[in-house]
């Protein structure tokens, strides 16, 4: 298996607010893996080191191969993200931001690729509205495909499924376990453990900052275990500690 | 109902404290107190090459461009806000949960900002200028009188263009009937009368002469103003399923010749749909270009020969090197964070923009010469306008990357941009005051220019980028 993910003794601190603890974890090419923390655990200070957007104030993280703080454009690059909050450019109309963005990233062909995303989304009627007219949801759904659309080997969800109705949420949790299949990684950050039970295949628990457990979900549920009793048996003996 | 109020004031104190901290900020009204208070001893030798009057009315006629600088409020929608703060949700928008009236909030929003940009900008210029009348001769009256106008003319700006923007967002063909109104009063004033409009001016009027009645008629005007602006705007973002054609795939076409027209074509679009690229047209450049050249038209027999137009040439190429903040206000890092583009490119990205719009100045600057009947000098004075602004700009980005908005206040970046900025414009004014034509020497601004460019990319590449 190549590893596609490794950091190593990552940290980050906001003045004398120590977000993220020297982390050390690694994802394997193929795996779908869920960073799961409670609220303001470090998981989006995680997913930001790891794609360049901060940099770490210790330890070190290579994506792809690229070290993370040596070559953070480049590592962005290679990679797919959906940030926490949605940030289409408010004065773009939703086929102009994929235009943008495959500019940006010199994707060719991106009429085709964009309007697939439109149906597949089902927001085609919404390609010529501007993002600032967009629901939340919408918008979800134009970060979706500009993370996915350049097809990278390894994409970093914040929350993928937050601004989702029932019926979108199916329709992505059933494509993120088709993008794997095809040798590409996700790694995504949730709280919603149910979710993260059912979809991915390896974990890692982040409380306050530190790794409390790294490990594939299969170990859990071959012992009978479910993620969210696990999940909350365990930040209740840190919170406790 | 004051609680919101105070909210709103601690939110904007934090929100610049925590951008460069509470001392760096708080030192901001200290450094204007220190300017007025060391200036104030100057006062005397200046009155040798300018006179008293002309000292007044210069700055009476900065504080009036402060206020219109600021004054734009009609023009913020929520987008403006919520972009240049990202995650931050300001008390002017999430407030609309509270029971209160949109108009009551907005009201304490506009009095919050006025009230701070008071104790930021007015007060302690007026306050050093007290301070320092024990020791400079000056009447303590005197010193008092200039506060209060001072504040007038703050407030005169302010409420002007509050008012103007407001009737521009709400109803654009009342707007330009307004603005042709007020032009042909100007204009017809000059005509009949051969009376410069700034000399009318009531906070002067009243600093020259006081009057009660003034005084009263002005406070009262101001109040009226206010009051219809707050009246007439609405700072619901009204939410429209409205189809658009596509600018992007053209525009991206259309300036292949840049180097980054991917980018490029954002920030014009961007500036383009949300109705900035006229407004700020009007209320950030045309507007106090206007009332610059009726104040700076009284100073006229204090300059040399041409020196007007080359005055105005360099005052002209500083509020030009503004527009770099209209390119930088409508987004963050923030929304480039998923792409692979660094801050070096994004602040080369907005410096391509700015420099597209630099014919807008060069377009202005020229036909102020070609007005003033000072042709043969449209040349030197069109180059002295763009390299001072590609100068100021270049300081800019290198103080303040994407930020300019926000980071003029503080006091360290505020107090570099005036040194770097004020050499070179002392220079050049020396320059093209002792010989017109050498004002065409000015292109040699470009070579710093270029420098701080560069130094601004490796500056701000190598700092954490921040949500505001």
């Amino acid at each position: 298996m190549t590893t596609v993910l490794e950091a190593r003794g990552l940290s980050k601190a906001y003045g004398e607010v120590q977000a993220v603890d020297s982390v050390t974890l690694s994802v394997d090419e193929g795996a779908l893996f869920g960073l799961l923390g409670p609220n303001g655990s470090g998981k989006t200070t995680m997913i930001k080191m790891l794609t360049g957007q901060t940099r770490p104030t210790g330890g070190t993280a290579q994506v792809l191969g690229v070290d993370v703080t040596a070559d953070p454009v480049g590592v962005r690059a290679r990679v797919g993200i959906i940030p926490e909050q949605e940030t289409p450019p408010s004065f773009l109309t939703s086929m102009e931001y994929l235009r943008f963005v495959a500019a940006v990233r010199q994707i060719p062909d991106i009429e085709t690729k964009a309007d697939w995303w439109f149906d597949f989304l089902d927001f085609a009627d919404k390609k010529d509205v501007l993002c600032k007219d967009l629901s939340r949801g919408t918008r979800q759904k134009l970060m979706f495909a500009q993370a996915f659309i350049h097809e990278p080997a390894l994409a970093l969800i914040d929350e993928p499924l937050i601004n989702f109705d029932p019926i979108m949420q199916d329709v992505v949790k059933e494509y993120l376990a088709g993008y794997v299949k095809k040798k590409k990684t996700i790694f995504i950050s949730t709280h919603i453990l149910e979710v993260a039970e059912e979809i991915c295949s390896g974990f890692a628990i982040l409380h306050k900052g530190t790794l409390l457990h790294t490990g594939p979900v299969a170990d859990l549920t071959g012992r009978g275990e479910h993620l969210p009793s696990f999940f909350l048996s365990l930040v209740r003996k840190d919170r406790h500690a | 109902m004051l609680e919101l109020f105070h909210a709103m004031m601690k939110e904007e104190w934090r929100i610049h404290s925590t951008m460069f901290g509470s001392v760096s900020f708080a030192l901001f009204p200290v450094m204007i107190f220190g300017i007025a208070f060391m200036g104030a001893f100057l006062v005397p030798l200046m009155q040798i090459a300018m006179p008293g009057g002309n000292l007044a009315l210069t700055i009476h006629g900065s504080y009036l461009m402060l206020g219109i600088m600021v004054g734009g409020f009609g023009l913020l929608g929520n987008e403006v806000m919520n972009r240049r703060f990202g995650q931050a949700s300001l008390l002017a928008y999430s407030s609309r949960s509270l029971p209160l009236t949109a108009q009551f909030i907005f009201a304490n929003f506009v009095v919050k900002d006025t009230i701070y940009y008071f104790f930021l900008w007015v007060f302690p210029f007026g306050f050093g200028y007290l301070a320092a009348s024990p020791f400079t001769g000056v009447s303590l009256a005197g010193a008092l009188l200039l506060l209060l106008t001072l504040a007038l003319a703050f407030l005169c700006g302010l409420c002007t263009v509050f008012f103007l923007s407001t009737v521009y967002a709400r109803v654009r063909a009342m707007f330009w009937i307004l603005l042709l109104a007020l032009g042909a009063g100007g204009s017809a004033l000059v005509v009949l009368t051969g009376t410069n409009p700034a000399l009318l001016f009531p906070p002067l009027l009243i600093y020259h002469a006081f009057s009660w009645t003034v005084l009263v008629a002005t406070c009262a005007g101001l109040v009226l103003l206010f009051a219809v602006s707050t009246a007439l705007f609405s700072p619901e973002s009204v939410g429209s399923e409205k189809r658009h054609r596509d600018l992007y795939r053209p525009l991206v076409q259309r300036l292949a010749f840049l180097p980054d027209p991917a980018l490029a074509a954002k920030d014009l679009i961007d500036l383009y749909r949300s109705g900035s690229l006229i407004g700020q047209m009007i209320f950030s450049f045309v507007l106090p270009l206007a009332v610059i050249w009726f104040f700076l038209s009284l100073l006229a027999p204090a300059f040399p020969p041409h020196g007007l137009l080359l005055m105005f040439a360099i005052v002209a190429g500083l509020i030009a090197s503004t527009m770099y903040t209209w390119v930088t206000m409508f987004d963050a890092f923030g929304s480039y964070a998923c792409l692979p583009v660094a801050v070096s490119r994004l602040i080369a990205g907005k410096l391509t923009t700015f420099a597209l719009l630099q014919v807008l100045p060069a377009l202005f600057i020229a036909i102020v010469a070609i007005l003033a009947g000072e042709i043969a000098y449209l040349v030197p004075a069109v180059v002295l306008g763009l390299s001072v602004s590609c100068y100021a700009v270049a300081v800019m980005a290198w103080l303040a990357g994407l930020s300019p908005n926000v980071l003029v206040y503080d006091v360290r970046v505020l107090a570099q941009y005036f040194v770097l900025v004020g050499i070179a414009i002392v220079i050049f004014t020396a320059v093209a005051f002792a010989e017109p034509l050498a004002a065409l020497a000015s292109v040699l601004l470009l070579i710093p220019a270029w420098l701080f460019i560069g130094r601004a990319k490796a500056r701000w590449d190598a700092v954490d980028p921040v949500g505001f």
